[in-house]
């Protein structure tokens, strides 16, 4: 189903398919996630898309893809571990569905050339009045998300446990930081992630090859030999486990615990670690959900999630503040029943059976599907959907127990609205 | 069983009412390898004053009943039913929407199984005093989630800020105090007044043969039997046309402060057709008005008073209607007046046509786009189908919606019926 060509700059991969009713074209920038550098990336993302020379605003932008049935264009910072990715999407109706005839997906193709190379550029630097905006958005965002306290939470677990380190960065940046950026700072980052970043150009949809054509035809990058790293283990150097309790006037409490766990996407025990973290707590037949909500009434949500990227497993729920004892002891009781050899045959089939059934039905999503290549194309690794899930099926309960010993509870952060201790 | 093939989607729905009057609709995903299923009864948090089958008077139910029932549904006589489920590698969920409550599951294998199943737990009442208790913890850490939530608080609201006695205004989790009324007796009364077959619909997307499947589901349903049930009859609410309160403030742990401006929509249209006719000219309005392609948006955008939170909503069911504008905002009083302001003049707002065109192709767009989603498709053709309405039909509705119907939405615009909700830091 996937054919890959190498283009001038960039790895180009077709899916072809027919089910969808439209083509979703992804075009990933990767480059290493540092600190200095987060905060000018983001902005970046948001600056991009914001306009070009022939559409100088975001009005006139809005309305050429609005014509276009309403052509998707958007962009998203994220992390892959060691890596800061900025992930620019492209989207329009396949001409089949359309009332009249009308080839879009070759001016979505000449629309990303124009991003890149006919930017809104006066004198050296993106034009100050978008700039500004853009600056003013990416602080409220930042701010809202702030208020968000799911999501606040899980950013202070991840700062407390990766101080000083690559999983301390915030992928989004730093709100003090904005200020500080030029739109000249900004042109002369553009340019360096077109000669610097490493790029894969996904496009899903019932297209064939004759498409090649048009990305030799508009679209091309320098050609470099960089490569950069993403997936790896996050190490510790906590003597002890480090616990955080902040207190905000919120209702519930937001607990958050930090494991770290010797396993990555790269390591061959990452099949075992895959299926711990389901039996533990990735689904609603799982451990903690089974334990800590259904037995025990604590909480509504509770998940281990396996951050493949950053080697750690994260395990959130919100409770009331007076079962914060509670709920931790419990969670770390089932964890300590798995790595004595306490594993459910059954409860481990159901993992299993909704792990197979989360990644096949990845294929009937555009975006999941570029997704998963993505991952494997970053690390270089090839393998099939099959031959993945085939991996994650032959896990034994002797790996399960050999990876359950190896996580151990790094952070916990809790935010609580009244004093706990 | 019935077909209809529509050609611009290029999609075959096939349906059928059976005896016991449960509506079926299948539809095949040529390609696909997941399979949806979605079974829906007509009843939402709004439905609390009722005459239960058999008896002949009205009863009022505690607020969040809906809800409360979506949870305990999954308790059957052989256990959990997201636990059967999970043995046949699919998963399942449930939502309780004002109007409504699904069932749903999703699976890429042991599809018919699967949907078997989902009739199985759903016709199954197995409810018990002591699990019903326990619930209830589970149930306030929900409602906790919600109450910290800025965005649901500023949004819901806005919504109770029109209502005085409409029960749209209640948070559809119901409260604290209202869950901890819900007993036993209760649901059941509720269970037996709404999941009657001849109250609910299922849809059934994905990887299947519809004749296959509509066989297996004649056959299970000919196996239970079910009273004859006579139309339900709801309470019908009498609500003030004024609006509850015009304003109101919520101070919360936050920095971003939010607003939303709603208007309350007296004149509610009865027929299906017309609802629907209703709803695009005013996503077609809002979009002329409200998207990023709008002058407005620009001029507000430049005035630094909007960002890209910011968003316009329709929304109507049975007996409601109301519009909702806003977004995070650092100007909020300042935003309140510009829309106050459009809305006292939207009579002397003139649309371009090239605006209303472009508008046009953009809400095609993306009603084709929606139908790549098997989830979107059954969500969006359950919601319409409550109020008879056909969400195929929707992109020609769109095609014939002229610059005279959104004109006709003008009269619907009264400044005495909006409302302000606006959630501030502490």
């Amino acid at each position: 189903m996937e054919n890959t060509f190498d283009m001038k700059g960039y790895k180009l991969h077709l899916i072809k398919t027919k089910k969808f009713k439209n083509i979703t074209i992804s075009l990933r920038l990767q480059n290493e996630l540092k600190k200095e550098e987060s905060t000018i990336r983001t902005l970046l993302t948001f600056v991009l898309i914001a306009s070009t020379k022939k559409y100088p605003s975001t009005k006139e932008l809005a309305a050429y893809l609005d014509e276009m049935y309403g052509a998707r264009l958007s962009n998203h910072i994220t992390t892959k571990g060691k890596s800061q990715i900025m992930q620019l999407y492209l989207g329009c109706v396949n001409e089949n569905y359309l009332p009249q005839k009308e080839s879009l997906i070759e001016k979505q193709i000449e629309l990303i050339n124009n991003l890149f190379y006919k930017p809104n550029i006066i004198n050296e630097g993106f034009d100050e009045k978008i700039v500004e905006l853009k600056k003013k958005e990416l602080k409220e965002r930042l701010q809202a998300s702030k208020d968000d306290k799911f999501s606040y939470s899980l950013e202070q677990l991840f700062e407390y446990m990766g101080r000083d380190s690559v999983l301390g960065i915030k992928s989004t940046g730093y709100e003090e930081e904005i200020d500080k950026i030029t739109s000249q700072d900004l042109y002369k980052y553009l340019i360096k992630c077109i000669q610097e970043d490493t790029k894969h150009l996904y496009v899903v949809g019932d297209i064939d090859d004759s498409i090649v054509e048009l990305f030799h035809k508009h679209l091309s990058f320098p050609e470099h030999q960089n490569s950069y790293e993403s997936s790896y283990q996050f190490k510790s150097n906590k003597p002890e486990i480090l616990e955080v309790i902040e207190t905000q006037d919120i209702t519930q409490a937001k607990l958050n615990m930090g494991y770290t766990i010797d396993c990555d996407y790269l390591s061959s025990s990452h099949y075992a670690f895959t299926v711990f973290n389901a039996y533990f707590g990735g689904f609603s037949q799982s451990r903690l959900f089974q334990v800590v909500r259904e037995e025990n009434s604590l909480c509504y949500y509770v998940s281990s999630s396996y951050d493949a990227f950053n080697g750690i497993m994260i395990v959130n729920l919100g409770i009331e503040d007076r079962d914060y004892q509670k709920a931790r002891d419990l969670i770390e009781h089932e964890l300590h029943e798995i790595q004595s050899g306490h594993i459910n045959n059954e409860t481990l089939e159901i993992a299993k059976g909704m792990l197979s059934n989360a990644l096949r039905k990845t294929d009937d999503e555009p975006g999941s599907i570029i997704a998963i290549q993505y991952n494997r194309d970053i690390c270089q690794m090839t393998q099939t959907n099959e031959q993945y899930l085939e991996g994650l099926m032959n896990v034994t309960k002797e790996e399960i127990i050999e990876v359950a010993n190896k996580v151990k509870l790094d952070t916990v952060y809790l935010l609580t609205g009244k004093e706990t201790l | 069983m019935k077909k209809i093939t529509y050609e611009t989607l290029k999609e075959t729905l096939y349906y059928d009412e059976l005896d016991n009057g449960l509506k079926v609709f299948l539809l095949s995903k040529e390609g696909f390898s997941k399979t949806y299923g979605m079974f829906t009864t007509h009843f939402g948090s709004v439905d609390t004053t009722f005459i239960p089958p058999n008896e002949d008077k009205m009863i009022t139910v505690p607020d969040g009943v809906a809800h409360f029932l979506e949870h305990k549904m999954f308790d059957i006589s052989k256990g959990d039913a997201s636990e059967l489920f999970a043995k046949l590698s699919a998963s399942t969920n449930a939502f309780t929407s004002s109007s409504r409550t699904a069932y749903l599951f999703n699976t890429t294998a042991n599809e018919y199984e699967c949907i078997e199943l989902l009739l199985d737990f759903v016709q199954e009442e197995c409810l018990d005093e002591k699990s019903i208790e326990k619930e209830k913890g589970i149930i306030n850490q929900e409602i906790g989630m919600y109450d910290d939530d800025p965005d649901w608080r500023c949004y819901f609201g806005s919504i109770s800020n029109l209502y005085k006695t409409h029960p749209v205004k209640i948070d559809i989790a119901g409260t604290v105090e209202t869950v901890r009324q819900i007993d036993k007796s209760i649901l059941e009364k509720c269970y037996r007044t709404f999941y009657h077959p001849s109250n609910m619909m299922l849809f059934i997307i994905g990887n299947i043969d519809p004749n296959k499947a509509m066989n297996l589901i004649i056959e299970n349903q000919n196996q239970k039997s079910f009273n004859k049930q006579t139309p339900i009859i709801r309470k019908e609410i009498k609500e003030p046309r004024e609006v509850f309160q015009s304003y109101e403030e919520l101070r919360m742990d936050v920095v971003m402060p939010k607003i939303i401006v709603s208007m309350k929509i007296n004149e509610i249209l009865k027929e299906g057709k017309e609802k629907i006719k209703r709803e695009m000219a005013f996503n077609l309005l809002l979009d002329i008005l409200f998207s990023k392609s709008s002058s407005l948006y620009e001029e507000w955008l430049n005035e630094g008073i909007i960002n890209d939170s910011f968003s316009a909503n329709f929304t109507q069911e049975r007996d409601y209607a109301f519009l909702q504008i806003g977004g995070d905002t650092k100007s909020p009083e300042l935003l309140r007046e510009k829309i106050n302001d459009l809305f006292s003049h939207i009579k002397d707002y003139k649309i371009n046509e090239v605006d209303f065109i472009r508008n046009k192709k953009k809400i095609i767009g993306l009603l084709i786009n929606m139908f790549n989603s098997p989830e979107s498709i059954a969500n969006i053709f359950t919601r319409y189908y409550f109020e008879d309405i056909m969400a195929f039909d929707l992109i020609d509705i769109i095609n014939d919606t002229s610059l005279d119907d959104i004109y006709s939405l003008y009269d619907l615009f009264d400044i005495n019926m909006i409302s302000t909700f606006i959630v501030k830091s502490k």
